[in-house]
């Protein structure tokens, strides 16, 4: 295994700039996400590492070398694919060979490395089988299991479970989590579903327009999110994001909305706003951090219920505030019904806010 | 209750009697599209079974009376002067197509992958040109072509026509083997690169292979193209042990003229080569048309 | 901790600059390597002889391929061919020939395709008879149809009196009136079951869903095809007439063999008359310029053509 270091990585097309001043490092054994919605530039960022697609300007490194001019078949590395790319005229058999027939290994160490590697995942009985015969299940393992066989530095995946149904999706994210602990492997693993990298990732890379967001554990991500696009990328149902107007009064900061009702902060909160560049400030709550409550309440603004979904552990109720969604849980056996009037509280310690023009979080210093 | 009890059934056999009626319509027009398809070709087998004599009376013989294989035992004899010519020119036209249909694939395949995976400048451009060839007649090129082998040599060569055929075959080829390479994930290949293989390889191994059906399709439509051409060959060649079978069988019948028999006997003899090859291997080219003109 | 970076730039386009052209074209040149010997053949065999017929239509020519001896005379060559009454009739009959043989072909070719498409037994040995004239050589059609059409043991003629229709065998290439009408039926014999082939193909990619909705929603089996059949298949269509009509406008031998485009140049197309200018009478210079002629006309339904092609590439580029 090896760390993957992206130095000033810059990939464009014609004019267009897909992957832009992306620089991150890879630990050795690290398992590193990176997601973002579509066209953010992670899996053209993937290609680049896999040396799919040549860079244009910045460095790769893989181990200690720099292979910005390699062939993919020099960097050392294996890759799976969205739609697996199994080769569909060969068996199972000859899939797992072929990495090692590449590499002009004699044909019993081939056998003996397939025959092993089939017997980790569990498919020894499909090997004579052709992709096509394989439900979307086997051929993932097959993909996999293709990747494996080759002991590779790295391993890159390219939305490997997203062709998957539901079910079978959870419990393949577990054992791609499970291959990664049992191989100690450096995995740079591409998806767009936020979930997918917080449960599984050591770190997650947010990518977005082709920027590298922010680059952090799941649990920092989620906790100090850099930026509005972070919040409300990361985290479902989406961080709710109010946009307000800071004034002072009374010797205190408040948040008004243009509906009228407004929000004094707190100390630290109001340490916070002083930091922006303009008096337009974002606050951004997470679902669980909003106290509903069914009458008024001190402290908290009023609000109309939209729609109310109960999901059987937690109901989500939506409602309009300030112009902006926001989105509540509550606990099952507090009745909620659409239309009607509702009370929501802010916990101070719990809230972000955010930078209206500069859409940065804001932080007290 | 009852009024609309009425009303269905009725309603029910009115749509089944229009359907049928379509049905029926197309039945109707596949015999009239058959007989028009079938009876040339049985006529001319049956002509050629006949004996000069036979073949011409009025009314006509409609089965021949004393059916013979005198015509094909001639074309087919090595023996006597009209076997080795139609032989000669029997394999004349083979050597020819064979080695028009290699080359053609051997140019076509590497032209057509380029077209449909690479985005080089210029490509929407050159794909269109290569298309346009199919818009321009023999006869335009026919007279500069003829100077230009002439200066190079080739006159009366086989050389001559295999340059030529190649052009007029590779323009729908490229087309058809590029929508078969459209249709072939590039992931398959970028695996295989990451698996250990050279871009080249990647094509020998993985490509080649899954577009073996888009390659076959564009061999038999060289191979028959060149098998049918007859303007050039009819203008490039002029010594008789050179000439292709079109061309070999039009001056012999236009020395021969009432020789019908003879003349079907041939016609059936250079039509099985290529309906056979045609009818072997149908599927694969139906399926490159589906695959590389339609569906793009 | 982390690595932050500025709002993000969705999508902004930067200009490139001159260079960029020719930066790009050497970026790619290990592609064009591979169609190298694709263009390469296509320059020999194509742009010489387009150069050289264009030079040659402006000079008088000897008999004889001594062209070295050819005399500048501007566009003489083009007002004697404008002016002659054959040219005229040339082009309605290569007008009649093209129209009538593209139309029939298609309409025959789409009719077999749609009676062929739903699957019945013998279906597939049906198909394939009605492929094989297409396949054949045209050269053993012309021979097979002109001994149909023999004016003393032709075996049409042999029906048409045997039934009463005619009291003896019609002739029916040696005459002016029906010699045209018979080639395109030996013409639409050669080409419809090409139509019939790009229309099957292009019916199978007709969306069961689609048809299956209509059904749903009460259309009868004629307003299916209209509504829903019929828009799917235009941009096949579109292609396989061109295709046809260029097929057709460019075809030779079957006039070539079964007339020699007699009688009194009643069946002389277009190319069997630039041929007979060139290689019959050895008039190179008016035969050239016939071909220039030809050239810009076949430029106009090019323009068609590359319009439909360009106009599926679009899509596929969309999807």
């Amino acid at each position: 295994m090896a760390h993957v270091v992206l130095k000033d990585l810059v990939k464009t097309y014609g004019g267009f700039k897909a992957v832009n001043d992306v620089s991150l490092t890879v630990n050795d054994g690290e398992f590193v996400a990176l997601v973002g919605p579509s066209g953010c530039g992670k899996t053209t960022t993937l290609n680049l590492i896999a040396g799919l697609i040549p860079i244009t300007s910045g460095d790769i490194f893989i181990g200690d070398r720099v292979v910005n001019d390699l062939d993919p078949k020099d960097r050392d590395i294996a890759m799976v694919f969205q739609n697996y790319a199994l080769y569909p005229q060969k068996s199972v058999y000859m899939n797992l060979a072929f990495p090692l027939q590449m590499r002009k290994l004699p044909r019993d160490e081939i056998d003996k490395k397939v025959r092993e590697a089939a017997k980790v995942l569990d498919m020894t009985q499909l090997l004579e089988r052709k992709p096509r015969e394989l439900s979307g299940g086997q051929q993932q393992r097959v993909a996999l299991g293709r990747a494996l066989v080759r002991d590779p530095a790295v391993f890159l995946m390219d939305e490997p479970l997203s062709n998957l149904d539901a079910k079978l999706r959870v419990q393949m994210r577990s054992e791609i989590k499970r291959f990664h602990q049992d191989l100690k492997a450096t995995i740079v693993y591409v998806t767009h579903d936020q979930l997918e990298a917080v449960t599984m990732a050591d770190r997650m890379a947010v990518m977005n327009g082709g920027f590298l967001q922010q680059y952090d554990s799941p649990a920092q991500v989620f906790a100090h999110p850099a930026n509005m696009f972070v919040a409300s990328f990361v985290g479902s149902p989406a961080m709710s994001l109010i946009p307000l107007e800071a004034s002072t009064a009374n010797g205190g900061t408040v948040l008004t909305s243009a509906e009228g009702w407004s929000l004094p902060l707190s100390q630290l909160n109001a340490r916070k706003v002083l930091g922006a560049t303009t008096r337009k400030i974002v606050l951004g709550a997470r679902h669980s951090t909003i106290k509903l409550h069914k009458s008024a309440a001190p402290g908290a603004i009023p609000a109309k219920a939209y729609t109310v979904e109960p999901t059987g552990d937690v109901t989500f109720v939506q409602a309009f505030l300030s112009g902006a969604i926001v989105n509540i849980s509550v606990v099952p056996n507090i009745a909620v019904t659409p239309d009607e009037h509702i009370w929501l509280e802010f916990d101070q310690e719990r809230i972000h806010l955010f930078d209206g023009e500069t859409e940065m979080a804001l932080h007290a210093d | 209750m009852s009024t609309i009890a009425a009303t269905v059934p009725r309603g029910r056999t009115r749509r089944r009697v229009r359907v049928d009626g379509w049905r029926w319509a197309g039945r109707i027009f596949l015999v009239f599209m058959l007989l028009y398809t079938a009876l040339p070709m049985i006529w001319m087998l049956i002509t050629s079974i006949k004996s000069g004599f036979a073949a011409m009376q009025f009314p006509p013989q409609w089965w021949p009376e004393e059916p013979t294989l005198a015509s094909y035992q001639k074309l087919l004899d090595p023996q006597n002067s009209v076997g080795q010519d139609f032989l000669r020119f029997f394999w004349n036209s083979l050597f020819v197509s064979t080695v028009t249909t290699i080359l053609s694939v051997i140019v076509a395949v590497p032209a057509a992958y380029a077209f449909s995976r690479f985005r080089f400048p210029g490509r929407n451009f050159l794909f269109f040109a290569v298309l346009l060839r199919n818009m321009f007649p023999a006869v335009i090129f026919l007279v500069p072509l003829f100077i230009l082998m002439r200066a190079i040599g080739l006159v009366n060569t086989h050389g001559s026509l295999i340059l030529t055929y190649l052009t007029f075959g590779l323009p729908l080829a490229i087309w058809l083997l590029k929508g078969f390479y459209d249709n072939i994930p590039v992931q398959l290949e970028q695996a295989a690169r990451i698996d250990g293989a050279t871009r080249f390889q990647a094509f020998i191994l993985i490509v080649m292979p899954l577009s073996t059906p888009g390659i076959i399709a564009t061999a038999i439509y060289s191979f028959i193209g060149a098998w049918n051409e007859y303007i050039y060959a009819y203008t490039f060649l002029s010594k008789n042990e050179q000439l292709t079978l079109p061309v070999g069988i039009q001056r012999f019948f236009s020395e021969n003229t009432t020789d019908f028999p003879g003349l079907m006997a041939a016609s059936f003899m250079m039509s099985v080569p290529v309906v056979v090859l045609f009818l072997v291997l149908q599927r694969y080219f139906v399926r490159a048309l589906t695959e590389g003109a339609v569906k793009h | 901790m982390t690595i932050v970076t500025g709002k993000a730039e969705t999508g902004r386009r930067l200009q490139p600059g001159r260079s960029g052209v020719l930066r790009n074209v050497w970026q790619h040149r290990a592609d064009y390597a591979y169609v190298l010997p694709a263009i390469a053949v296509m320059l020999v065999v194509i742009a010489y002889p387009i150069y050289y017929t264009i030079e040659l239509s402006f000079f008088k020519t000897p008999p004889g391929l001594q062209l070295r001896d050819k005399t500048f005379i501007g566009f003489d060559n083009y007002t004697a061919i404008l002016t002659s009454p054959v040219f005229w009739k040339v082009t309605w009959n290569t007008l009649i020939w093209t129209i009538g043989s593209t139309f029939f072909s298609f309409v025959l070719g789409f009719g077999a395709a749609l009676a062929l498409h739903r699957d019945f037994v013998g279906r597939g040995v049906l198909r394939a008879i009605l492929i094989i004239p297409w396949v054949i050589s045209a050269v053993a059609a012309s021979y097979i149809w002109k001994w149909i059409y023999h004016s003393d043991f032709g075996i049409i003629g042999a029906v048409l009196v045997g039934l009463g229709l005619a009291d003896q065998p019609p002739n029916f290439i040696d005459n002016v009136s029906t010699v045209l009408p018979s080639l395109i039926v030996v013409n639409i014999w050669r080409e419809f079951p090409f139509a019939m082939i790009m229309m099957m193909a292009g019916l199978q990619t007709v969306p069961e869903q689609l048809l299956r909705a209509a059904e749903v929603d009460g259309a009868n089996a004629w307003q299916r095809f209209w509504h829903v059949t019929f828009p799917h298949l235009r941009n096949v269509s579109t292609v396989t007439i061109l295709l046809l009509a260029v097929a057709n406008f460019n075809s030779f031998i079957i006039p070539w063999i079964m007339t020699g485009g007699g009688p009194s140049n009643a069946s002389h197309i277009w190319i069997t008359h630039i041929y007979e200018l060139a290689f019959g009478r050895q008039r190179w210079g008016v035969a050239s310029a016939y071909s220039v002629l030809l050239f810009l006309m076949l430029m106009v339904l090019g323009y068609f053509y590359v319009r439909a092609l360009a106009g599926n590439e679009r899509k596929e580029g969309g999807a």
